[in-house]
């Protein structure tokens, strides 16, 4: 009896060890798989950026985009990985109330030397410090992929690399840490909720653009004497809408990278997903809400523009206009919101250019100002859901004031880091191209080689 | 719009959407399905209007 016992306590234990592995191997492969997923967000920036850019700044701006992600993971590994784990209790750098915040837990987890850099490279007991870095890794990307585009045709690439460092691996972390942290001090005192980084990626990065934009200045014949502004199409729309068709795609790995699987030390739960402020969430209600926002998007674009490059590109506000609350939005008032932020995109957009801004592609407005927007109807809709983990009263709820805290959080760590490093980039000189050089065209000055050496070739006669 | 008395997420063992347990799902399921209606007679009113030109 006692034998038999034994062996069943064994094969129990043996159970348990093949479904620990089991869920370990889950766990790291789906974030793995985010990381892929993610970086066909770039593939889509790159080609909505060269589609939108004049023929004879169609690789310098691929150029320029390259670049961006390719010093974000670096940087990002240098600085920006403790930046997230060292600020969320804000410039005191303490230790928050879930004990995963502070100076010290950040240099112990997320410095490349010492102790730390055990984390910071391959180990076999660590399964998840990796794949963790690379998707926020990619979210940095993101922040400065959506600059990018709104800089395009003028912009040095010296200048504009150092700004989406800036952004992608200080600003738009800080603002993770503060309201995307279950120990943000956003989180922790004003229950801001923000599951799928409206404000504090895509706002955060749309104003930034804003900032730079100001010192940056218009493209050489945007506007006319009198204020009047002027359309300079891209080279190749239907590449433009793709890409944007391509981000759309990868967003579904950047959110699906948003939520945190149960089952391992580091979860919120056993038993079930949770977003990152440890709150219950399903890639059900995802793929109901992810869905209905694109086409709600789409939709109210469509209705007010007929074009196709506003229609994806309200796909895009589609999301970010509900990416607050993808977790408890019921999808048909997604479906709702997103057609509204579809609706108002053209105008806040004009709105903007007649106040003298060139924002080639938009960004501004649909990354900046439906950020925003969805951060504060979340407030409205969302008001009472509690914000964290905890009993009732102990811990905050959403709230409209809350929301809208963390709105104007997000627009000042956007907008005044991007306007005070592209002020003192242009005091040196290092902002912008010169007028000849804007003028005889990106490619000719910088990138030796041809977009279209044939120009566009008319295609060979057919076989018979 | 949290659909329990409590305020907190360790009561929830279901529906955790906005609204539910009220008529605001049916309500914005309706507007909804009203938008697309509509903007499909607006599509459909302006596309014949410019098509009429040629």
């Amino acid at each position: 009896m006692e034998s038999q016992i034994a062996e069943l306590t064994a094969q129990i234990a043996a159970l348990q060890g093949s479904a620990g592995v089991t869920n370990t191997m889950f766990a790291e492969t789906f974030y793995y798989l985010t990381i892929p997923l993610m970086i066909i967000i770039h593939a889509g920036f790159l080609a909505y950026e060269m589609g939108a850019s004049r023929a004879k700044n169609v690789l310098s701006s691929g150029v320029k985009n390259l670049l961006a992600f390719a010093f974000m993971i670096p940087t990002f590994y240098f600085f920006g990985w403790w930046v997230y784990w060292g600020f969320p209790t804000g410039l005191t750098f303490s230790e928050g109330p879930a004990g995963i915040s502070g100076a010290a837990y950040a240099s112990a987890i997320a410095w490349g030397w010492g102790d730390s850099a055990q984390y910071m490279g391959p180990n076999i007991a660590d399964q998840a410090s990796g794949v963790f870095f690379g998707a926020f890794a990619l979210f940095a990307a993101t922040t400065a992929s959506i600059m990018s585009g709104a800089v395009i045709e003028r912009i040095q690439t010296v200048g504009f690399v150092i700004l989406a460092v800036i952004l992608g691996s200080f600003a738009w972390v800080v603002a993770a840490a503060w309201g995307w942290h279950a120990d943000g001090w956003l989180v922790t005192q004003f229950g801001v909720h923000d599951f799928g980084a409206a404000g504090l990626v895509h706002a955060v990065a749309g104003f930034f653009a804003l900032g730079v934009l100001i010192n940056l200045g218009p493209r050489i014949g945007k506007f006319n004497a009198d204020g009047t502004a002027n359309h300079i199409a891209g080279h190749n729309l239907p590449l433009t809408v793709i890409g944007l068709m391509l981000i759309i795609v990868g967003f579904w790995g950047f959110l699906m990278a948003c939520v945190i699987v149960p089952g391992e030390a580091w979860s919120w739960f056993g038993d079930k997903p949770s977003t990152i402020y440890g709150t219950p969430i399903t890639l059900s209600a995802l793929a109901f809400n992810i869905l209905m926002a694109i086409a709600g998007g789409i939709i109210g674009a469509w209705v007010m523009t007929k074009d196709p490059f506003w229609m994806m590109s309200g796909a895009l506000a589609g999301i970010i206009s509900t990416a607050s609350g993808l977790d408890i939005y019921y999808p048909a008032l997604t479906f709702i919101i997103a057609f509204s932020a579809g609706v108002i995109l053209k105008f806040c957009a004009d709105w903007l250019e007649r106040r003298g801004i060139d924002d080639a592609v938009g960004a501004v407005t649909v990354h900046g100002t439906i950020g925003l927007y969805g951060v504060v109807l979340l407030g409205i809709f969302g008001s009472g859901y509690p914000a964290l983990q905890g009993a009732a009263g102990e811990v905050p709820t959403i709230s409209l004031i809350g929301q809208i805290v963390g709105a104007i959080v997000f627009f000042l760590l956007g907008f005044v880091p991007g306007y005070i490093s592209s002020y003192i980039l242009n005091m040196l000189g290092m902002l912008r191209v010169p007028a000849g050089a804007e003028e005889a065209g990106m490619d000719t000055v910088k990138v030796p080689a041809q977009g279209y050496p044939e120009g566009i070739a008319q295609s060979a006669p057919p076989a018979e | 719009m949290f659909p329990y008395s409590e305020a907190s997420w360790s009561v929830v063992d279901g529906a955790m959407f906005m609204g539910w347990g009220t008529a605001l799902p049916g309500i914005t399921t309706l507007i909804a399905a009203a938008i697309c209606v509509f903007v499909l007679v607006v599509g459909q009113s302006s596309e014949a209007r410019k098509s009429s030109k040629f």
